[in-house]
């Protein structure tokens, strides 16, 4: 889906989008499709047949390595070529494990065969995993058939969306890649045993895939081009999925009294947005005489690029903090996700956007701002930006949408990274159901969270010599205490804070998700809605 | 150590600490100087009247349990530092409510006046405490808060006490009272760690002309089950050896023996209180100092277990002294039950900060019972995980493992437990990383400033809780 929108670029940000557009003319800069038709993978089911020629993926569970007609029949059709390859690589169909043959004989050009552990075992996200493990081996082949004849409906479309999301890729700054060095993969057929149950098991996944690419394209953009406006017409753009898109700058936030946001924002010349998608899915009645609904809430932390403002970030690593903008750009791909596969639920998802800037019009450390909440806040380091944005959102959210629940992302903490590592985002709740409900489908999805305390003691930290708050506190327990703080906007309503800054990014490939950004998040919130909120 | 009484009367007392719960009818002599003060028995709230007598009322709370006792019997310390004689009002209280009043209130009067010549005109006070109660059953609640706070006492003095003379030997003469108590104690010296080959334990002593011990202390209890084992980290100074320390606040390294403390100041306490469980604390100590015998980053050790651990930084030492005491746990001793305090990562103290303790197991039965008994005695504890990626980070390319990454803002804390957790076989256990929790920077309502004791009333409650039913299955 290609969309093309006014953009309408103010201030410093006017020069950059004005070289910009320059570079558009001739590099497409601005032609960019967030559907990426090229390289979201094509993928259809087709009955289970032994294809003649091209790729071949086998899903082989432990201790199985040749059974199945299909693996028996293909072995005989290659004299014995796939059991004498399996024999020399010690292929057993571990999970994980891969074993790769070329030119195999029967036509084919190559037979990737993966291990899935054992088969009455396998989870939706092994089966991703698998799928995953295949795509990656694949990557010289055009095109490639998916041998999943023996898995159900539902876990064969698992391998077909673990393909997919393996096969994402940020290349539209690419300007001098020869065509034979990009990837080829483009299209995958699917052989299974039940057609019409695969293709609707398809249908939400692929929506999901499509969330999860714009959620990467997001944090991917360098911050140059995304900037809060432009973030903010993206989001607009989302109205062709059926959303109903609200988009609020600076004077309609200073009229709202977003004191918190505001300050924040002032060093930059890229003005700042508030973008509300709305999505009304559910059955329930609509209209004026309709019993008001709650619905529930997604916000994410925008910081489209943070320098840390006055209290300024070291150079080193700095480049980081244009994927500060990750907790948005999950609530974006999550609510295309729902759009996409027209979640039965009535969701909306607030970003707060705005870049952290040094400047002579930049809020200073010592600065006390009103929040939305009326609330005053003391700045006392302007690099604890996030909570700030989050406050006024989160605030506005609650009271004029008097969600069910409200949940947060953000790249919030250092102290989280250091807490957790790369595997977990860490997750506070002021609700236990909400917070088991998370963690099963963290489990479920892969992306995983551990739960962190919220008490007293650590509130009892922020207190501010002249306001009624500070905005940092010590390092000690700094990922805790920045949740207190937010906990200060909630309004009393159910509310998770998943501080994703250990997980918005992945410094290596993993099955799944190519190095880079990971749209954490997405899939496990999607996950929530699907088990746990739709009627 | 102050002397503590249990009476009808107190007549030597100077002030009267009477615990109020929230919305309490007071007596009419005290009723006006309450509504004038606005106290209205709200928990952290406390009225001092001077005459006729000298009173003061602290406040409970709602539905006061035995953690609000212990909270007015320390603010009532708090607030009386010219007090020397203080008598605490537990008539009519439930008996195991008057002895947490009266907890409370010994902890909070700790001070350590050893190693001055001249007496600290700041410091508080009180020498003495009257619990003033004649309800049947006090008594013998007492004997068994008594025993707490003696264990967290010694624990305290441990922690507290300067590394020029708290040695690793100068730890062991400390143990005299365990003996008294019953405590069997044994103790591995050079020649024998070497004889059993405790190399981890070794090598992160070796840099000191105060050599490595490795202290097993052994209450038998009663009951014939296999013994519930604590193992604690004992380095009597961290200069961080070879990868030595920045110079700022290295001073607070001579608590970095706080888990061993815990450890012997929790068998201490089931001694005292004459424990029918069997209890066995292995105290790995060792002085972290920079020497030409100091182990270096890349040297790979064999450590008890067999394992050889490629070393990233000598300042990770903790988790190698307790590699060699766990396994030697395990293995001489086969416990129903580990658990391990160790001041043992900065990571955990960004994490948590100064209000929890991290907790880290591969039982989750277990770790819910040991977060249970923290939470009933006001040290708190919170699970944290051990990924595959912790896993991963201590693989090394030369040897069974390393002790930890090399990489900067890493989640240290968790890599630790991953490496601990490939000593404890499949024995059921639980670590807590005790760094922010051994002492306190600025005296409160609740805490003395100093050494806090940190796990020895926490492993007490858990093992009264847990270990002693010869009936469990």
């Amino acid at each position: 889906m290609f969309i093309r929108y006014p953009y309408r670029p103010q201030g410093r940000c006017a020069k950059l989008a004005g070289w910009l557009v320059k570079w558009g003319k001739t590099a497409t800069v601005r032609e960019i499709a967030f559907n990426r038709g090229p390289f979201m993978l094509d993928v259809n089911f087709v009955k289970s047949a032994l294809p003649k020629s091209g790729a071949l993926v086998l899903l082989v569970a432990e201790g199985e390595t040749l059974t199945g007609d299909l693996l028996v029949e293909l072995d005989a059709a290659t004299d014995g070529t796939i059991s004498r390859s399996f024999a020399a690589a010690e292929f057993k169909g571990k999970a994980g494990s891969t074993c790769v043959m070329l030119a195999p004989g029967a036509g084919l050009s190559r037979v990737v065969a993966v291990g899935i552990g054992k088969a009455e075992a396998l989870t939706h996200r092994e089966a991703e995993e698998a799928g995953g493990h295949a795509a990656a081996l694949l990557m010289r082949e055009a095109s490639a058939t998916v041998a999943a004849g023996g898995l159900s409906a539902s876990l064969a479309a698992a391998v077909a969306m673990g393909a997919a999301l393996r096969c994402y890729r940020f290349d539209r700054y690419r300007t001098t890649e020869k065509a034979d060095e990009k990837p080829k993969l483009a299209k995958i057929s699917v052989l299974v045993a039940s057609l019409a149950e695969a293709k609707a098991a398809w249908v939400p996944l692929k929506a999901t895939v499509s969330g999860v690419f714009l959620s990467r394209d997001l944090v991917s953009e360098p911050p140059n081009v995304l900037t809060p406006a432009e973030m903010a017409e993206r989001c607009k753009s989302l109205e062709s999925l059926g959303l109903k898109v609200e988009v609020l700058g600076p004077k309609e936030m200073t009229k709202l009294g977003f004191g918190a946001l505001l300050g924040v924002a002032m060093g930059s010349a890229c003005e700042p947005r508030m973008v509300v998608m709305h999505w009304n899915g559910s059955d329930a009645p609509k209209g004026k005489k309709a019993a008001k609904s709650q619905p529930i809430a997604f916000i994410g932390k925008g910081v489209t690029f943070d320098t840390g403002g006055i209290s300024i970030k070291p150079a080193a690593g700095m480049e980081d903090m244009k994927w500060d903008m990750a907790g948005a750009g999950t609530v974006v791909g999550l609510m295309a996700t729902l759009a996409g596969r027209k979640a039965k639920v009535d969701a909306i998802g607030l970003v707060g956007l705005v870049e952290n800037m040094p400047s002579g019009t930049a809020q200073r450390p010592g600065d006390v701002v009103k929040s939305y909440s009326g609330q005053t806040i003391e700045v006392l380091n302007t690099d604890a930006e996030g909570r700030l944005v989050l406050a006024d959102v989160l605030a506005y959210c609650a009271t004029k949408y008097d969600p069910k629940f409200m949940i947060d992302l953000a790249t919030l903490t250092g102290a989280m990274i250091v807490s957790l590592g790369h595997e977990y985002a860490g997750y506070f709740a002021n609700d236990d159901t909400l917070a088991t409900q998370l963690f099963g489908v963290a489990e479920e999805t892969g992306e995983k969270l551990w739960r962190m305390p919220l008490a007293d003691c650590y509130d009892k930290q922020l207190k501010s010599e002249i306001a009624d708050m500070k905005n940092i506190t010590g390092r000690p327990g700094s990922a805790i205490t920045a949740a207190q703080f937010i906990q200060r906007f909630v309004g009393g309503k159910t509310w998770a804070h998943l501080d994703i800054a250990g997980v918005a990014w992945s410094s290596k490939d993993t099955a799944t998700i190519p190095k880079g950004a990971t749209a954490y998040g997405v899939r496990l919130l999607d996950r929530l809605v699907a088990s746990h909120y739709e009627a | 150590m102050l002397k503590f009484r249990i009476g009808a009367q107190a007549p030597k007392a100077q002030a009267l600490a009477i615990p109020v719960a929230a919305g309490a009818v007071l007596p009419s002599d005290l009723r006006a100087a309450a509504e004038i003060a606005g106290f209205t028995g709200k928990s952290g709230e406390a009225c001092e009247v001077l005459s006729p007598v000298h009173v003061l009322l602290v406040g409970l709370g709602e539905a006061p349990s035995e953690g609000a006792y212990r909270a007015a019997g320390a603010l009532a310390v708090a607030r009386l530092p010219a007090v020397k004689r203080l008598a605490l009002d537990a008539r009519g209280l439930l008996p195991s409510h008057a002895a947490h009043f009266a907890l409370g209130a010994a902890l909070r009067g700790w001070r350590y006046e050893d190693l001055r010549t001249q007496p600290d005109e700041d410091a508080g006070r009180l020498a003495a405490l009257d619990l003033l109660s004649e309800t049947p059953g006090v008594e013998a609640a007492w004997h068994v808060a008594e025993a707490a706070w003696h264990g967290a006492t010694l624990a305290r003095e441990l922690v507290v006490e300067p590394s020029n003379t708290l040695t690793p030997d100068g730890f062991i003469e400390r143990l005299a009272p365990l003996e008294k108590a019953g405590v069997n104690i044994t103790v591995l010296k050079r020649r024998d760690l070497e004889r059993e080959g405790l190399g981890a334990l070794l090598a992160v002593g070796m840099g000191s002309e105060h050599r490595p011990r490795l202290v097993i202390l052994r209450w038998p209890g009663s009951i014939e089950t296999p013994p519930v084992v604590l193992v604690g980290k004992g380095i009597t100074f961290d200069t961080g050896g070879i990868s030595v320390k920045p110079a700022d606040k290295m001073w607070e390294m001579r608590a970095d023996m706080a888990g061993a403390a815990a450890a012997a100041g929790a068998v201490y306490a089931a001694a005292l209180r004459g424990s029918p469980a069997p209890v066995i604390a292995v105290l790995a100590l060792a002085e972290n100092a920079l020497g030409a015998e100091s182990y270096r980053p890349s040297d790979v050790l064999r450590s008890f277990s067999g394992k050889t651990i490629e070393v990233v930084d000598t300042d990770a030492e903790g988790r190698l002294v307790l590699a060699d005491a766990l396994s030697y746990a395990v293995r001489r001793h086969h416990p129903q039950a580990i658990i391990d305090l160790a001041t043992l990562t900065g990571s955990i103290v960004t994490a948590l900060g100064h209000h929890m303790a991290g907790m880290f197991t591969n039982d989750p039965a277990l770790a819910a019972h040991v977060a249970a008994a923290g939470e009933a005695v006001g040290e708190r504890v919170w699970r944290m995980p051990i990924g595959e990626s912790h896993r991963e980070a201590v693989n090394s390319d030369i040897a069974d493992l390393r002790h930890c990454s090399p990489e900067r803002m890493q989640p240290d804390a968790c890599i630790a437990a991953a490496f601990l957790r490939e000593f404890v076989e499949d024995v059921p256990w639980v670590h807590l990383d005790i760094a922010a929790m051994d002492s306190i920077e600025t005296a409160d309502d609740m805490h003395a400033q100093g050494p806090t004791g940190f796990g020895v009333r926490l492993l007490d409650r858990l093992i009264a809780t847990r270990f002693e039913d010869p009936h469990r299955a």
